[in-house]
């Protein structure tokens, strides 16, 4: 019960320093803070949905960075046809409205997801994280091809998503923006993972054998879990579009699926919360260290095996939180 | 009065291994029919083809008349059949109540409701508790699994079964690695459930075997050779003859 108490002292600083952010950054003249922040939350909500996944469910999945890659490039290339005044595939019009577009951003990646899960799901094991991989490399090699859309470079647009009373090209707005969908997604997740959904997949990851002793088709659990984590990595992927105004294949490249495994892993697998520090220790490690080397993953492995080793469940856990 | 569980026929190859040979079984409804045999004689095997776990290469099983030799171990369970592991196969990190809790929420039906808090939903956390009463685990309902004994932990794993609403439970070896007064407790148990369920037991203990079956069925090399009550089945010569085999 300590414990609680801790947690809760620790939840309430995190939550004072992220609002009181833009402010700290004001007063100690490092502008760039804001963005630093803006980008831990983006990455804190993609590696959310991915501890859904394998801090819930048991799927450790390597091919996280499609969903964020496809939910990039989903607002990159309405932006890309509203600005010329064309239509995708010739059915869909450009749009520029963040009402438009996110929504697009979190279905189309739900759909990918949903589909890939599918046939992913048919595995386990070492096969599942390969298949993933698989999958998600094969959206990298596709978005590398479309020429129209950049291929290896990338696609630029000029101005953020609209969105009502905010004016777009203020930093600081965007910010609690997206930290405002921080909160709603790690609301929503923490009692989704309470509810009857969340304990069959908390069964699924401990015993999926004696949960189907017990009458439960766990591929179906399994299945929505894998695409609501899709779709909330096709959202994140939205805002990191919008934060950059430019998607690349990066988004899609195996090594930032990597990253947001290392984020979840250091913050605190099956917590919710811990991928939040994991996200806001790997920018901020990066940020720091890239500073003194381009090869900053040099500190940043043994960090990780430190982390793992000394801590039981994470940044989180040795905080003093657990579940 | 037709079987509750009719198995005909059934067979099982793995590569050279009849693991289940033309192995055919009738449990009457509210009987307890145990199923006994030297090892390797594919006991085991018999329970994963009958729960669905294994799919048979010839055969056919029969609940209650229909045929369910096709359907998947998860829907097998919902029309009422279910089977415990001779290895515990409990949840560790759930408390004994939400080891039995979970059971009442899928028999409830789909668990796609994403909203309230299910580890404080009386209409699931109820009936577990009594069935945790039911089964004597009653005080222990707040310990995390993985921290009971060995022996409440059997006895945990056989009220998940009966929390499905099973008709007709597979029950593979529940006193493997209990000692003695925890065997005659399990034993105790099962007695109390006969009738209210039909029990196809699977089971080394010839105490407890004596002491509960209604009838026996002797397998052998993937087959069953004999059946009968127990006493006939002790007097069988070809069934002394399986059990001591090259000693006699």
């Amino acid at each position: 019960m300590a414990n609680l108490g801790r947690k809760r002292i620790m939840l309430a600083l995190l939550a004072m320093l992220l609002t009181g952010l833009p402010y700290l950054a004001d007063r100690l003249a490092m502008p760039d803070l804001v963005s630093l922040g803006t980008q831990i939350a983006i990455y804190a909500i993609a590696a959310i949905g991915l501890d859904l996944l394998i801090g819930y469910t048991g799927l450790s999945s390597f091919g996280h960075a499609g969903f964020f890659g496809l939910g990039g490039y989903v607002v990159g290339i309405l932006a890309f046809h509203a600005a010329e005044g064309t239509a995708f595939v010739g059915l869909v019009p450009g749009a520029t409205e963040a009402w438009v577009a996110w929504p697009a951003a979190i279905l189309v990646s739900a759909l990918a997801a949903l589909a890939i899960g599918a046939l992913s799901l048919r595995t386990s094991g070492v096969s599942f994280i390969m298949i993933t991989l698989a999958f998600a490399q094969m959206l990298f090699y596709l978005f590398v091809s479309l020429k129209t859309y950049g291929g290896d470079d990338g696609l630029g647009f000029r101005r953020r998503n609209g969105l009502p009373w905010i004016n777009p090209r203020d930093d600081v707005a965007f910010y609690y923006v997206c930290l405002l969908v921080l909160m709603i997604v790690l609301a929503l997740c923490h009692r989704l993972v309470r509810s009857r959904f969340g304990l069959v997949l908390l069964g699924i990851k401990q015993n999926e054998r004696r949960m189907a002793a017990i009458g439960l088709d766990a591929t179906r659990y399994k299945l929505a879990a894998f695409t609501l984590a899709g779709a909330i990595a096709g959202l994140a992927g939205a805002l990191q579009a919008n934060l950059l105004r430019f998607v690349s294949p990066d988004m899609l490249h195996w090594t930032t699926s990597g990253d947001f495994m290392v984020m979840v892993v250091l913050g605190g697998v099956g917590s919710l919360v811990g991928p939040v520090f994991g996200a806001a220790a790997m920018v901020l490690l990066q940020s720091w260290l890239a500073q003194w080397t381009e090869h900053w993953m040099i500190v940043m492995g043994p960090v990780l095996v430190a982390v793992i080793l000394l801590t039981r469940r994470g940044i989180w856990g040795a905080l003093g939180g657990r579940g | 009065m037709i079987p509750l569980l009719e198995v005909s026929a059934l067979t099982k190859r793995y590569g050279g291994l009849l693991a289940c040979n033309d192995f055919a079984l009738s449990v009457m409804p509210g009987s307890l029919h145990a199923l006994i045999g030297p090892n390797g004689a594919g006991k085991s095997t018999a329970i994963g083809l009958l729960s669905g776990e294994i799919v048979p290469d010839l055969g056919h099983i029969r609940l209650d008349g229909a045929d369910i030799t096709k359907i998947a171990m998860p829907a097998r369970v919902k029309q009422g059949l279910t089977r415990s592991f001779q290895i515990t196969s409990v949840l560790p990190h759930f408390t004994a109540l939400e080891n039995v809790a979970i059971v009442a929420q899928i028999r409830a039906g789909h668990s796609f409701r994403c909203w309230g808090d299910a580890r404080r939903d009386r209409d699931l956390t109820d009936p577990a508790r009594a069935m945790l009463d039911r089964v004597g685990l009653g005080a222990r309902a707040m310990t995390r699994a993985e921290d009971l004994a060995h022996g409440e932990q059997r006895q945990l794993e056989l009220a998940m079964a009966l929390m499905t609403g099973a008709r007709m439970l597979l029950l593979d070896e529940p006193m493997a690695g209990l000692g003695q007064t925890e065997s005659q407790d399990m034993t105790a148990l099962l007695a109390a459930l006969k009738g209210s369920v039909t029990i196809l037991l699977v089971e080394h203990d010839m105490d407890a075997v004596e002491a509960l079956a209604d009838r026996v069925s002797v397998m052998v090399a993937g087959h069953v050779i004999a059946e009968g009550s127990f006493a006939e089945m002790r007097a069988d010569p070809a069934v002394r003859a399986a059990y001591l085999g090259e000693a006699a």
